[in-house]
């Protein structure tokens, strides 16, 4: 290969990992948030589902008092 | 009071049982047109209550001789980092930074003292309680943490050349540091006076306030160091940094006493 | 978002409905974005080379640095930073003003998004600068100001943390909140000002050719969306929680 052109290139190969990794973890930050917000809505989910049986249940007890 | 306020509703109007003229409302409030008449007043409770921490603190010296002994134990952590320092000019560019170091640590501790000892007496209820524009407190707190701490740098930064003048010999400028160190305290005492505030009523009050306190004071610290280095080296070419340096330390100075002074009044109310 | 004090900002709100449409939206620009950064946008020349050569057209006599790439997110990322941080502020001071904790809720997630950003603007700049200098950090004006930025929104939020009374902690952390937005453009100025001795002014590169700042402009406008549905998002969710939390407490009285 032509010695001009191997210089014109050469910071493309030791700059490759820091370029892909500046990406790759600017992505995973993104997803990690992402993935925080998912655990947070399932959690909430999850809490909004034991609301509705102590609902239910206090509904049934009432009724039955009457 | 502060446990009178668990309501999750409270509308501005409901600052607390004070009806202390408040000159540093926000403009949805309009503007206070007793502020004028309100001053003479207004400057006598200033004196009252700087007079009163100032008698408290020089009866008692617990605050004062507690930040001096830690200085000295910062100088002393110094003397040990340096151990192995060789002595020369050098010395100078990176003395600057240390004074600054020291005057933030032992600033910290006095800080974290001066609400402490407010809150352990249950003081603060009291002065809340009391019919005091929120602004004067603020400025009369800040005042007095001011004033422990330029004695204290009084005695630490003369104690810190008295051990270390064997590293190097400050240039003929050197005298002049005295103007960042003053700047730089005013700007310590009245953005740590807000900022100790808050932290008094937080878990794990000292971290709290180191880590607010030192990325808000970060502009101050550059400026003060930069300006304290620039005098102790001396020479033309730093000359223009110095006062540069002092100007962004007093711009700074302005700009947080001025919006810590508005925004002390939601923090105590 | 909330022009008007009597509205509250509440899910299901417009901005909901628009949010899925903007995600895609910011999906589809960052993706363009991407792919211009790297397929259409010549790369910067460094060094120039001792002679010249014909690739694709155009004679090239410097070194290509790829890793300029960088700086197509670098900067967007930056600049949704510091938009979170004033949305924050604004939210913190409407929070003063009208004393609801709906504000507070939005000026935490404006801050939670604000270091979403700052963490993304601080990975890709510790990239390049590791790559470029040779170094993991310096002390330049804008890597001291954006580390400052970042401990300032880490201690709001674990401030949120040490306060358990919901009105104390709203009114404290609005005031961080509202000093930390004052601090940061002081600190910007202040390490750029004060000439380093130490350290070299760092000169940039000459202003961003047409094509360069198209593409830093597709892709602002890609984070600017993507920040905006995270934090709708993120607002849902905590709003469920709260609203869950409020119907606990009215069961069991």
């Amino acid at each position: 290969m032509n010695p001009i052109l191997v210089e014109i290139y050469s910071t493309v190969i030791p700059s490759a990992p820091y370029l892909i990794a500046a990406y790759a973890l600017l992505w995973v930050a993104l997803l990690a948030y992402v993935l925080m917000i998912m655990r947070g809505t399932k959690r909430a989910e999850a809490q909004m589902r034991l609301l509705e049986e102590a609902v239910a249940e206090q509904v049934s007890r009432s009724r039955s008092e009457r | 009071m502060t446990r009178s306020q668990k309501a999750p509703d409270v509308r501005p109007t409901a600052h607390g049982p004070a009806p202390a003229p408040r000159p540093t409302a926000p403009a949805a409030q309009g503007p206070a047109p007793d502020a004028r008449p309100q001053r003479p007043s207004g400057f006598a409770q200033y004196k009252t209550l700087l007079g009163k921490d100032l008698r408290q603190e020089f009866r008692t010296k617990e605050m004062l001789v507690s930040m001096g002994i830690y200085a000295v134990l910062v100088i002393v952590v110094y003397g040990v980092a340096l151990s192995f320092a060789r002595p020369g000019e050098e010395f100078l560019e990176v003395s600057g930074g240390l004074l600054w170091a020291l005057v933030v640590f032992t600033s910290l501790l006095g800080l974290g003292r001066s609400f402490a000892t407010e809150k352990e007496n249950g003081c603060i209820e009291g002065l809340l309680l009391a019919p005091l524009d929120r602004g004067v407190v603020f400025l009369a707190k800040a005042t007095s943490n001011l004033v422990f701490l330029l004695v204290v740098e009084v005695i630490a930064v003369p104690l810190f050349w008295f051990f270390f003048s064997g590293f190097a010999h400050p240039g003929a400028a050197a005298p002049l540091m005295v103007a960042p160190l003053v700047v730089g305290s005013v700007g310590i005492a009245g953005v740590g006076t807000l900022l100790s505030t808050i932290t008094a009523n937080t878990r794990g009050k000292d971290v709290m306030l180191a880590l607010l306190f030192v990325p808000v004071i970060f502009p101050l610290l550059y400026a003060c160091v930069s300006a304290t280095t620039a005098a102790l080296v001396g020479g033309d070419a730093l000359a223009d940094v110095f006062g540069m340096s002092l100007a962004l330390a007093a711009g700074y100075d302005v700009i947080m006493i001025l919006a810590s002074w508005v925004l002390y009044d939601f923090v105590v109310s | 978002m909330t022009k008007k004090t009597t509205k509250l900002p509440e899910t299901g709100q417009w901005p909901d409905r628009v949010a899925p449409a903007v995600l895609v939206a910011g999906a589809l620009l960052t993706t363009a974005g991407f792919l211009m950064a790297f397929l259409v946008v010549p790369p910067v020349g460094g060094a120039t080379v001792g002679g010249a050569e014909l690739i694709g057209g155009s004679l090239i006599a410097n070194k290509l640095l790829i890793s300029q790439k960088i700086f197509f997110f670098h900067m967007p990322v930056a600049m949704v930073s510091f938009c979170a941080l004033a949305f924050a502020a604004y939210y913190c001071v409407w929070f003063l003003v009208t004393r609801e904790q709906r504000f507070d809720t939005c000026a935490k997630i404006a801050m939670e998004i604000s270091l979403l950003f700052v963490v993304m603007t601080m990975i890709t700049g510790e990239m390049w600068t590791r790559f470029e200098w040779g170094v993991w950090w310096t002390w330049e004006p804008r890597l001291t100001t954006y580390l400052v930025l970042m401990l300032i929104v880490i201690a709001y939020l674990v401030l949120r943390n040490m306060i358990d009374e919901p009105e104390r902690r709203a009114t404290f952390s609005a005031v961080i909140g509202i000093i930390a937005f004052v601090d940061v453009p002081i600190c910007l100025m202040v390490t750029r000002l004060i000439p380093s001795s130490i350290h070299p002014v760092v000169v940039r590169e000459g202003g961003m050719s047409p094509e360069m700042g198209l593409c830093v402009g597709v892709i602002m406008a890609g984070m600017l969306c993507v920040g905006f549905a995270l934090y709708r998002l993120r607002f849902r969710q905590v709003r469920l929680e709260q609203r869950v939390e409020a119907a606990k407490e009215l069961l069991e009285d």
